[in-house]
């Protein structure tokens, strides 16, 4: 039957408000190389210019080693079911030990940082590295996991580190996320680490959300927002920011437990990076810092503070 | 989070400061001191965040009202922007014009904020207490209820109807505050009551 003069239209699709995902896994073959886009974006007439462009050269050698490098050895299908079935990170840093993958993956990353441009203290604790003996190398990749980093043997942990990172990063992106659930208030889902910073996004779905990055292995959980990263309170929140910066990277700090981590918001400046803007931003730990916060964020880049 | 602890007690027993950073011991202090210097001039700007629900309709979204350091009034904060939550299972960070909105309800001139009572041949509302208003409402409803009651309908079955007042309840009222609604309407006698809850 024809309709006169009523117009007709296709029924709205309501009710398909989409729900954030729980996790996006890392992609390791972009993410140190937007990285050290964004740091090397960052660099130019910045305060800490200098070590900026160190951290984005050694960025793009954690994405350059990457090409040919051995398969990792994913956990067990046995450890994968048992880590669902009690809600614990699969990937168990705590028993760590290196593999074929992991030792080219190390052996590369120095022979390439070789060839960055560094202050001497940075290119002597490199040569230490290079001649540490397997014993040493195995302490300190038990430290960097343990976020337990001596203060005299700082900056040969960068390195280790940056390593552990690349291979933390390719373990995680074989998981499957599906199979991923909550361990905890900020820890990791894959890996078990803390987070280095939040960033709200912006993703198609997922607007404003929330997201914690993983230190270690780069993955990103949902956290529901104004929530404390550190201590799971949601008593006393409130953001700090330096005046005048417009309150793209903001200090969420907690009155329960006296720490903070920072927000970055993506949603106002698309090109924020968990890791780098954490670094540039260290004026805003220096401010917060003399408000009486402590740094709950773990940046194996920006230790000490 | 024991590890994070464990970490910053070890910092602090070595005397953490600009000399045991990473940055520092990678050859890059003086860069490091130097804008540390840089950034004194610079203050912290505070702003909060805070959870609400839409006042507006039965579906109650959930809201995320953020404030920041009052301009006009120094010391105060005053709420700048909302927006939905993106937390929130009922709505997942949308809102509606209205909800979009709310700011202008919350600053409007106009907002009711107080118990107002414009007396009988009066021209204009005066602010009350709480208690009055309540007497007062009370008063009025019993008044009401004495005149109008009906005990008996027309065929001497008991009805206990109150016809003549109307009874209406919040949008965004809980489920606990919707059942006490039910027990004081129907309670009275009321037929007529209204609670919004129908999207």
């Amino acid at each position: 039957m024809s309709q006169i003069g009523a117009p007709t239209h296709d029924p709205i699709p309501i009710g398909s408000i989409s729900q954030a995902p729980f996790v996006r896994l890392p992609d390791p073959g972009t993410l140190f190389a937007s990285r050290a886009k964004r740091l090397r974006a960052l660099a130019p007439g910045h305060g800490l210019g200098a070590y900026l462009s160190f951290l984005a050269d050694l960025s793009e050698v954690q994405h350059a080693i990457q090409d040919g490098l051995p398969a990792v050895e994913l956990p067990t299908p046995d450890a994968l079911v048992r880590a669902h079935e009690h809600a614990m990170p699969p990937i168990d840093r705590g028993r760590f030990t290196g593999d074929a993958a992991y030792d080219a993956t190390w052996t590369r990353l120095l022979a390439a940082a070789e060839d960055i441009a560094m202050p001497e203290a940075a290119r002597a604790a490199l040569t230490r590295v290079r001649e540490a003996d397997a014993a040493r190398q195995a302490g300190m990749v038990a430290d960097v996991l343990a976020d337990a980093v001596a203060v005299e043997a700082m900056a040969e942990h960068v390195f280790t580190a940056a390593a552990l990172q690349v291979h933390f990063a390719r373990l995680a992106a074989g998981l499957d996320a599906a199979r991923l659930v909550a361990v905890g208030d900020g820890v990791c889902p894959c890996c078990g680490g803390p987070p280095v910073s939040s960033v709200v996004v912006g993703w198609i779905g997922a607007h404003g959300a929330r997201f914690c990055a993983c230190s270690l292995c780069g993955t990103l959980w949902n956290m529901v927002r104004i929530t404390c990263t550190v201590c799971g309170s949601n008593k006393s929140i409130a953001y700090q920011e330096v005046e005048g910066s417009g309150g793209t990277v903001k200090a969420e700090t907690c009155d329960a437990c006296h720490a903070y981590v920072k927000v970055m918001h993506q949603t106002k400046d698309p090109s924020l990076d968990p890791v780098a803007d954490d670094i540039a931003s260290l004026a805003l730990d220096l401010l917060v810092r003399e408000a009486g916060y402590r740094r709950g964020a773990v940046n194996p880049f920006l230790l000490g503070y | 989070m024991n590890m994070e602890l464990s970490r910053r007690q070890f910092l602090a027993g070595s005397g953490a400061g600009l000399a045991g950073t990473t940055i520092a011991a990678l050859g890059f202090g003086d860069v490091e001191s130097a804008h540390a210097v840089s950034i004194r001039p610079f203050k912290l700007a505070q702003t909060k965040e805070a959870r609400s629900t839409c006042p507006y309709c039965a579906v109650s979204c959930g809201m995320v009202i953020f404030s920041a350091q009052s301009k006009s009034a120094p010391g105060k904060m005053e709420i700048v922007h909302i927006e939905g939550d993106a937390d929130h299972p009922v709505n997942r960070g949308t809102l509606c014009p209205k909800g979009s909105a709310a700011l202008d309800y919350i600053r409007s001139e106009t907002r009711v904020k107080y118990p107002m009572y414009r007396k009988p041949g009066a021209n204009k509302f005066e602010r009350v207490s709480w208690d009055f208003a309540m007497e007062r409402i009370a008063k009025l409803m019993k008044d009401d209820r004495d005149q109008n009651f009906i005990e008996k309908n027309n065929d001497g079955t008991t009805v206990n109807r109150w016809t003549t007042m109307a009874f209406l309840s919040g949008s965004s009222c809980t489920n606990e505050t919707g059942w006490l609604t039910w027990k004081v309407a129907r309670g009275l006698g009321l037929l007529q009551l209204e609670n919004q809850a129908r999207i």
